[in-house]
């Protein structure tokens, strides 16, 4: 063995190890420099409420960033619009976390009103049952409030551009979308059509999600997951084919099934169509267990023997 | 006055090595019991209220800073200078500065819990001391290069074994990791500082943790079994390796994040090239071992060092398949994640140092193990305890991982999780039981009334040649 063949071969790849470094860590610094977003919000620069920022400086310090992060990715389709590089140049240090125990955070911020996050920051369970998220009932006044406007203000200058989407299955731009929309001969706008939905809703709809659509019918009370409410303005902006791909495969994780085991193609447009006409501006909620629809006792006659089982016997 | 110097700053031969190693095992009762109390609060969120400094994300951080920084860094530090003279068969250059490095050390590590369990914390994952503890760390750790480095200068051998090239280039190259990793000094946009962020990440365990601990891999296995290395061409080849691939990888924890994509591409082409040292590393271990395997039904040390090499060898190539894109998508964010990082810090490096303990200590203090019972027992514990915890923390996070796929809300399948946050919760029991069973026999080995203090080491527990 001769030594200097080493010496040689470590000098290369000390060398090679700095252009490492230099490559991964100094050169990003210099030429990764991504515009910065409307949607990014300033926590470098005090402003005259100084609010947020303080609140940034709290859950820093509480160590939020374990459990819950800070970047949507494209398959997290219930966390809102996804993130840009220029979202995060005002974020130092870095709250993009590594783990989630929680939800991501990245567009909570006016997704619950303020009252409900600082309830759910002193006793989580209270709203959230089975939640195992620490309780923060510790901080002061001043560090809770702040907090909380830090949390309202993350995402808040997202805007929305593009709405819930079914699977592409269920679009015009797929053959299987176009195929289902040849098929399609419901008018989900028209009165009469909503009017047939009506009788299937009633049916097979109503039992948990109330009559009048408000979430309240008498299965809601056992569920954990509660019913969709569809007075809710949210509902708004569903398509068509959103409706009908909600209808068809249930919601995973839920006991709402899919109906497209149990109503035809036709039966399924026809609910759609009463579907959307149940929103209304302002979300009727239902905070009583006395709102919950109850089922209306059946009176049924009382039956013999022999009216019970009419063929029984030698007719 | 030099009384007290003496005392405190001790010139004995071997002191400083024996006081790290003490302060190690201090330190990790410590972190090892806050991973356990953050563990049960995961089973049990309401077990403590109203208290700061018991709030899960606080002693998150100073679980993971204690056992980091105090009980393996330290503990490497403490095997550092014991083999290194020992392989240069010279004296440390000054046990005196090495005493001072590790009172140093220590303040550090309690300023560290003062300051992390009350959340002062510069938010920075792994980073998350503070500007004036930074600053003492890497003294510290500049002093120990510098006493390292001054002995290897004056060694009495020619040949430089290969434990001494991971050694040195680990405290080389440890110190820049953290300086450039701290971000103490600088404000970078939120992006750029989680490259960084992940750079140092990454490296505090590729160039600190992996590189130290195989060389202590590689210093212990042949002593163990009494057998010449296998091959030093492949040994160069591993360390290489590992200098040349490890140092890109860190951006392979933001896959997913608006990073720029060819520093991603770089961070995972050079994720799957680590398999290369890897392997030839373990293939260096295995091919010593061959025929000696039996061994380790006897030398509980040996038993130690060889459990390690297999947890490197599934974590290792547990890490590449993970990097690539397409199983990072179905698995980051999730307790898997935490399953691989307590697989090569717990199962790993953790197992390895153990086993430098229980040779270095008999060799540092002159007394033989008080018990050999106590010994398997903490074997046995931390291995089952390790393995249960593993299982459990793997299923949790192929739920969740389901969970984050399918977009369902986490508030459906949270409560799907309790039973493995419960089996975590028994499992770190058992890991700090063990620990303590570790502890309890240090000090009876010090302290206890049975250990002759004057009498040799006898038996297997030879003396290496000074």
């Amino acid at each position: 063995m001769n030594g200097y063949g080493y010496r040689l071969g470590a000098i290369g790849i000390v060398t090679t190890f700095f252009i490492i470094i230099f490559s991964t860590v100094l050169m990003p610094m210099v030429i990764f420099k991504p515009k910065t977003t409307t949607s990014a919000n300033d926590y470098t620069v005090e402003n005259k409420t100084g609010d947020p920022i303080r609140g940034r400086r709290i859950y820093i310090r509480e160590g939020c960033f374990y459990c819950h992060t800070q970047f949507t990715r494209l398959q997290d389709r219930e966390y809102g619009p996804l993130v840009k590089a220029g979202d995060f140049n005002y974020e130092t240090p870095h709250q993009l976390g590594t783990e989630r125990t929680g939800p991501d955070l990245t567009n909570e911020g006016n997704k619950y009103s303020a009252e409900w996050q600082k309830a759910h920051l002193i006793q989580p369970r209270a709203l959230k049952p089975g939640s195992i998220m620490p309780s923060f009932s510790y901080l002061s006044e001043h560090d809770m409030n702040d907090l909380v406007v830090y949390l309202q203000t993350l995402g808040n200058k997202r805007e929305v551009k593009a709405y819930v989407q079914p699977p592409d299955e269920y679009l015009p731009t797929t053959l299987t979308g176009q195929e289902l929309l040849k098929n399609k001969h419901v008018n989900t706008s028209g009165d009469a059509e909503a009017n047939a939905g009506r009788g299937i809703y009633t049916q097979d709809c109503a039992g948990c999600h109330g009559l009048d659509g408000r979430g309240n019918g008498p299965n809601s009370i056992s569920l954990t997951k509660k019913p969709s409410n569809f007075t809710r303005p949210f509902f708004k902006q569903y398509s068509d084919e959103m409706w009908f791909y909600r209808i068809s495969e249930g919601v995973v994780g839920t006991r709402m099934p899919r109906w497209n085991l149990t109503l035809s193609e036709e039966q399924r447009w026809y609910l759609v169509a009463y579907l959307k006409t149940l929103q209304k501006d302002v979300e009727e909620t239902v905070d009583d267990l006395s709102q919950v629809n109850k089922p209306e006792q059946i009176k049924l006659p009382k039956l013999s023997n022999q009216q019970y089982e009419p063929h029984h016997g030698g007719h | 006055m030099s009384n007290l110097l003496d005392k405190f700053l001790s010139r004995e031969e071997g002191s400083a090595s024996r006081n790290f190693l003490l302060s190690a095992v201090w330190w990790s009762l410590w972190g090892m019991g806050a991973g356990l109390f953050a563990a049960m609060e995961f089973s049990n969120p309401d077990l403590v209220h109203n208290i700061p400094q018991f709030s899960m994300p606080h002693l998150r951080m100073w679980h993971v800073n204690a056992v980091a920084i105090g009980w393996l860094s330290m503990g490497y530090v403490s095997s550092i200078f014991y083999m290194v003279p020992n392989l240069c068969k010279t004296k440390l250059y000054s046990e005196r500065l090495g005493n001072f490095t590790m009172w140093a050390w220590n303040l550090v590590m309690v300023a560290a819990m003062g300051t992390l369990l009350n959340g002062n914390t510069e938010g920075r994952e792994y980073a998350e001391l503070g500007a004036i503890l930074d600053v003492l760390v890497v003294i510290a750790l500049c002093s120990v290069t510098f006493n390292i480095v001054m002995t290897v200068a004056h060694r009495k051998v020619q040949k430089l074994y290969v434990s001494l090239w991971y050694f040195l280039g680990s405290l080389f190259w440890f110190p820049l990791v953290y300086i450039i990793g701290q971000r103490t000094f600088v404000a970078l946009p939120g992006l750029n500082d989680a490259i960084v962020g992940w750079f140092y990440g990454h490296n505090i365990l590729g160039m600190w943790f992996t590189t130290v601990g195989v060389g202590m891999m590689y210093y212990l296995i042949p002593r163990f079994t009494q057998a010449p290395l296998y091959s030093h061409g492949l040994s160069m080849l591993g360390f290489w390796g590992i200098a040349l691939f490890y140092a890109p990888t860190g951006t392979h924890h933001i896959t997913q994040s608006p990073v720029p994509e060819w520093l991603k591409a770089i961070a995972i082409i050079s994720s799957i090239f680590l398999l290369v040292p890897v392997l030839t590393v373990l293939t260096n271990f295995f091919m010593t071992m061959k025929g000696k395997w039996q061994m380790v039904v006897t030398d509980l040390p040996l038993r130690f060092a060889a459990t390690s090499c297999i947890f490197y060898l599934i974590t290792c190539t547990q890490g590449p398949f993970q990097a690539t894109r397409w199983v990072n998508w179905y698995l980051h964010f999730t307790q898997w994640v935490v399953g691989h990082a307590h697989l090569a810090l717990l199962g790993t490096f953790s197992f390895i140092l153990t086993s430098a303990i229980y040779y270095m200590l008999p060799r540092l203090t002159g007394r033989e193990w008080q018990s050999q019972g106590l010994i398997r027992a903490h074997y046995w514990l931390k291995f089952l305890g390790f393995g249960l915890m593993m299982t459990s923390l793997t299923i949790a996070g192929l739920v969740q991982s389901a969970g984050w796929a399918m977009g369902i809300p986490v508030d459906q399948w949270v409560i799907t999780l309790v039973p493995y946050w419960f089996l975590r919760s028994i499992s770190g029991v058992m890991i700090v039981t063990g620990q303590c069973l570790f502890a309890y026999n240090i000090y009876q080995t010090l302290f206890g009334a049975a250990s002759a203090p004057e009498s040799p080491p006898k038996g297997k527990l030879k003396e290496v040649a000074a």
